[in-house]
Order: C-alpha cells, then sequence, then structure tokens
C-alpha cells in the first residue's frame, strides 16, 4: 500500500525556514495583539482586569469629547503632514529625476537618506533648540530685526508638530516619489505639449496619472506612522499638540488599560483598513522596479 | 514674432529650472539644519547647548565619556542590539527562504501579513508586549524584553532584504552544484550563502542600526536598564544639554559609519572575492 500523499515531514519540509518567524511573530507579535483585543472588550476593575464581556471602553471613549476631538485632530494632523510631506517632495524629486545629471544625482539621493539614519529621537530634540524662546530661529528673528520679542507659538502647539513630522517622514516621500518619476518617460510630456497641452495640463493628464501608485505608497508611508506618533507631540507639541498615541500612553500609565487597548485598536483598525484599501500599489517590489 | 515666443518659452524654462533647484537647496539646508546644529552645539563652551556661541570646547565630550550612567547606557545598548541582530538575522533569513522559494498559498497576503510589525505603529507593539509580559507570562521587565520586542520589529526590515535578493538568485547554479556532486551542506555552503550573503550582511547591519535607534518599544519594555535613546530622552525631557549634544554627535558619526560599511562592504567583499578566485565575471555577478 502506497500512500497517495507525501509524509507529513516532506509536505511540510519546504515551509521549514518559518518555524522560527512563527515562534517569534506568533508568540510575541499576534499573541499580544489578540490580548490588546481581548482587553478592549473587558473591564478594570480595582486595578485588576475582569474578564467580563463589554462595549464600555469603545463607549467611554466616544463619550468623551476630548478624546474624540483628539482623534479628529490626530487624522487631520496626519493628513496634513501628508499633503505638505508629498508637496515639499515632489519638486525636489522632479528636479533630481529631470533636471539633475545622472553621476550628481546618486549622491543628492544619499543626502536626502542620511538624516534618516541619524537617531529618530536626536532629530525631534534637535527641533526644540531651534523653536524654542531662546532658540535659533528666534535668535536670528531678532538679530535681522524681524522681531523684537521671541515668538512662543513656534514650540509646544500643533504647529511645531506638523513641522517636525514632516521633517521626519520627508526622506520617505521624496525616495518614493523619486523612484516612480525616474521612470516616467519625460517625451510624452514634450509630446503632450507638441499636440498643445499646456505645461500644467500635460503634467495633471500625463505625469500624475502614471506616477499614482508611486504617491499613493509615499502617501501610506507618511500617513501611517504619523498616525501612531508618541514622541514628536511628546516633546514638541506641548499641551496643544497631543495626539491620539499620547492619550494611548496616558491609559495605560494610569492602568486603565481596558480602556488604552480600545483606542489602540481603533487606530490599528484604521491602519488595516487604508492597507487593504492600497493594497496593490503597496507591493514594494512593484513600486521600486526591482 | 516666432523667435520671440521661442524665448519666451526658453525663458520660462530656465526659471522653472532655477526655482526647482532653489527649492532644492532649501530642502537640503531644511534637512540639515538640525543636525548640523547638533553638532555645533557640542563643541560650543555655552552650558545650556544652545546660542550664542561662546567659545570651542571638547570638554562635553570629556564629561560624556567619563559619565557611569552613559557608559551603562552604552553597554545595555550594544548587548541590546548585539542580540537582536542574532535574532533578526536568523529568523529574518531563515523565513526569507520559503517565501521566495516554496509555492505557497496565499504569498502575498504572508508577505503583507509579515510586514505588519513594520506598519503598525512601535506604540502598539510596545503597550500589547508590556501587557502581554506583565499581565499573562509574568515575566519582569528587563533587557531581554526588549531584546523581544525590538526583534518582533526589526525582523520584517531583514526578511525584505533578504527575500529581495534571493529573488534575483539563479537558481540553476544550486542544481548546477547539486549536479556536480554537492551535498547540502556544500551547497548552501560554497553556493547559496556566498551568493546572499551581502544580503544577510545589509540585513543585519540594518537590524543593529535600527536597534540603536529603537525608542518608543524600548520605553515600555525596558526594566532598570536604560538604552542611550532611553537615557537621552530622560535628559531632553527637560531641555537639551551640551553633554547629549556631545554624545548625539558620537552616535551620529558612528551611524553614519555603520551605514557607510553597510553601503560599501558588500561590493568590496565581492570585488576582493572576484579577485582572490579570478573566477569569470559572469558567474560572481549574478
Amino acid at each position: 500500500m502506497t500512500p497517495r500523499r507525501p509524509p507529513l515531514a516532506r509536505r511540510l519540509g519546504p515551509y521549514a525556514g518559518f518555524s522560527p518567524a512563527v515562534v517569534l511573530f506568533g508568540g510575541f507579535f499576534l499573541a499580544p495583539l489578540i490580548l490588546i483585543v481581548l482587553y478592549s472588550f473587558w473591564e478594570v476593575v480595582n486595578y485588576n482586569v475582569v474578564h467580563h464581556w463589554t462595549l464600555d471602553n469603545y463607549r467611554y471613549f466616544f463619550s468623551v469629547p476630548t478624546y474624540v476631538t483628539t482623534m479628529w485632530d490626530t487624522i487631520w494632523v496626519a493628513a496634513l503632514t501628508t499633503v505638505l510631506t508629498l508637496l515639499a517632495a515632489f519638486p525636489l524629486a522632479y528636479w533630481l529625476a529631470r533636471y539633475v545629471r545622472p553621476s550628481v544625482r546618486r549622491p543628492l539621493l544619499v543626502l536626502v537618506i542620511v538624516p534618516f539614519w541619524t537617531s529618530y529621537l536626536l532629530r525631534v530634540t534637535s527641533w526644540t533648540t531651534i523653536l524654542g524662546e531662546k532658540g535659533v530661529l528666534n535668535r536670528f528673528l531678532e538679530a535681522i530685526g524681524v522681531i523684537h520679542q521671541p515668538l512662543s507659538f513656534l514650540l509646544y502647539d500643533r504647529p511645531a508638530v506638523i513641522l517636525v513630522l514632516i521633517y521626519l517622514y520627508f526622506p520617505f516621500a521624496a525616495l518614493t516619489l523619486y523612484a516612480s518619476l525616474e521612470r516616467f518617460d519625460w517625451m510624452q510630456l514634450r509630446a503632450a505639449m507638441d499636440l498643445g497641452a499646456p505645461p500644467r495640463t500635460a503634467i495633471t493628464r500625463v505625469l500624475l496619472p502614471q506616477i499614482k501608485p508611486g504617491i499613493t505608497v509615499a502617501v501610506i508611508f507618511v500617513f501611517i506612522p504619523v498616525l501612531g506618533e508618541y514622541l514628536t507631540p511628546q516633546l514638541v507639541g506641548g499641551t496643544r499638540g497631543v495626539m491620539i498615541g499620547n492619550l494611548i500612553v496616558n491609559f495605560f500609565q494610569g492602568a486603565e488599560y481596558t480602556r488604552g487597548a480600545a483606542i489602540s485598536l481603533l487606530i490599528a483598525a484604521l491602519i488595516v483598513v487604508m492597507l487593504v484599501l492600497f493594497r496593490k500599489q503597496l507591493d514594494v517590489a512593484d513600486t521600486y522596479g526591482r | 514674432m516666432a523667435g520671440e515666443a521661442a524665448d519666451a518659452v526658453a525663458r520660462h524654462k530656465r526659471l522653472v529650472r532655477s526655482a526647482l533647484a532653489g527649492w532644492a537647496v532649501l530642502i537640503y539646508v531644511f534637512l540639515f539644519a538640525p543636525i548640523i546644529l547638533l553638532v555645533l552645539f557640542s563643541f560650543n563652551a555655552n552650558q545650556y547647548g544652545t546660542l550664542p556661541i561662546t567659545g570651542w570646547t571638547l570638554h562635553w565630550y570629556h564629561t560624556a565619556f567619563s559619565d557611569f550612567e552613559i557608559q551603562d547606557a552604552l553597554k545595555t545598548t550594544l548587548s541590546v542590539a548585539f542580540e537582536v541582530t542574532v535574532i533578526a538575522t536568523v529568523v529574518g533569513t531563515a523565513a526569507a527562504f520559503p517565501l521566495v522559494r516554496s509555492n505557497l498559498p496565499f504569498r502575498s497576503g504572508i508577505r503583507a501579513a509579515l510586514t505588519l510589525p513594520i506598519m503598525l505603529p512601535g506604540l502598539l507593539i510596545g503597550v500589547s508586549l508590556l501587557t502581554f509580559f506583565t499581565s499573562v507570562l509574568h515575566v519582569q521587565l528587563s533587557n531581554q524584553t526588549v531584546v523581544i520586542g525590538q526583534a518582533v520589529y526589526v525582523t520584517p526590515f531583514v526578511i525584505l532584504v533578504v527575500a529581495s535578493r534571493l529573488e534575483g538568485f539563479d537558481r540553476s547554479l544550486e542544481r548546477a552544484a547539486s549536479d556536480l556532486g554537492a551535498n547540502a551542506y556544500q551547497r548552501l555552503r560554497h553556493i547559496t550563502l556566498p551568493l546572499i550573503g551581502p544580503a544577510i550582511f545589509a540585513g543585519a547591519l540594518f537590524a543593529f542600526t535600527l536597534s540603536l535607534d529603537e525608542f518608543v518599544i524600548t520605553l515600555f519594555l525596558i526594566g532598570g536598564g536604560n538604552t542611550l535613546p532611553i537615557y537621552i530622552y530622560t535628559q531632553v525631557k527637560f531641555g537639551i544639554t551640551p553633554e547629549v549634544n556631545a554624545l548625539a554627535t558620537m552616535l551620529i558619526a558612528a551611524s553614519l559609519t555603520i551605514t557607510a560599511v553597510a553601503f560599501v562592504a558588500p561590493g568590496m567583499v565581492k570585488r576582493a572575492r572576484r579577485r582572490r578566485r579570478m573566477r569569470p565575471r559572469a558567474v560572481t555577478e549574478t
């Protein structure tokens, strides 16, 4: 009697390489996430989590106006940061891809990445020395006589948060946009204009549709991490720059685990929905033409 | 008339070009100003670590070097980074093989799932692991909990780096080795590893630098110790100090060196090997 299928061990053989990853991600990524999901439907009694099913954590979050406002503000900050980052990055990527000699391009691209390779924490804190009341920017403006008193709104408010977030995520956007612009055939723009299209029409009707996947990836790479930012609002945001990440930390530090879990899941759900929606464009291999 | 119009177009084009170049200059200033200022202030005698510049000194480097807390934090950071690198490289390389080579059902789905730890905010990994460690496993927070948390976040990067290299791998080379009598070990040792070695090395260095810099996950999972980012965080909460600037400058120098090595080393190893074995170019080039 011969077995119809090869023995289990052989069938699983090709997948053996996954086993360490299954242990690592199953045990320390998936299991904790499932725990958080469960927590968000349980409640805390006397600082202990009780396995009593409830929707109160979610209800509580939506019943406190400050929290709901913070959530909308976070989404709004993420959206604004994304738009501004892309608007700042596009001209640079366009210039690099179209007008810069290939030999100079590479070092200039590396320069865009270099800040990304220096400490994240330090890049955030350095802005406090620039934007603070005794900071570089205020001193400079005073020295050239534009202002006579230091501007205090520069730091510890929402504009500072957005500026620093643009700074942090700029390399992602610039590189992604560059990667798709690099493969664009510039003759097509010329052809469109030869056929009578004004430059703006040529760009919006010929160029932009073709680099749309790159734009989508850039949006994802900026928008999603910004949603979960904690450090930037913490260090440069002050009380008015609070984002949802800070709320989550406050809940967990205050031993309100189940409420913190509910907010975490709201953010995670938002991210997963976005990832599923943009699944196709997110195939990195495709975007970078590897 | 026609000449004038052509002139106008040419002028307009030049204008667009110089506007774009000007914008690029502004962007580079924006990108580098914070980093250059950190470095500048680390040599500034002013004890508040900001303007004005009151004189040049190496004093802050001296204090940073002789600070025991910094020395401890450096030791912790390096030992954590080492362990994370070993785990991430082994787990990531092992997973990259079946991801690329087996005819897995739902491969793109599995791929997406494996990158989820990168896409979800580090905050969520930190918070969920903290809860898991303290209330389910009942383990004390320590450097080991940090290692696990960072490994979850760093391993997907190694998988991506190694997998992208494996995708361009010419498998007929392995088949040729087997045909010529190589056993599985010899094939791995002499064919597969040398060819994907640079990618594994790059992935390992990537893992190391990511671990050195990791902040959010570490903040939640660290026990009594401090890593350098956590130490710096406790210092700068109340304003940046010149010692931190000096430390920052050294960290920047270190991570730039590691990155430069990561970019340059694979090419150099390849070239050295090529020279040593005098193999025909076509074989090593795959």
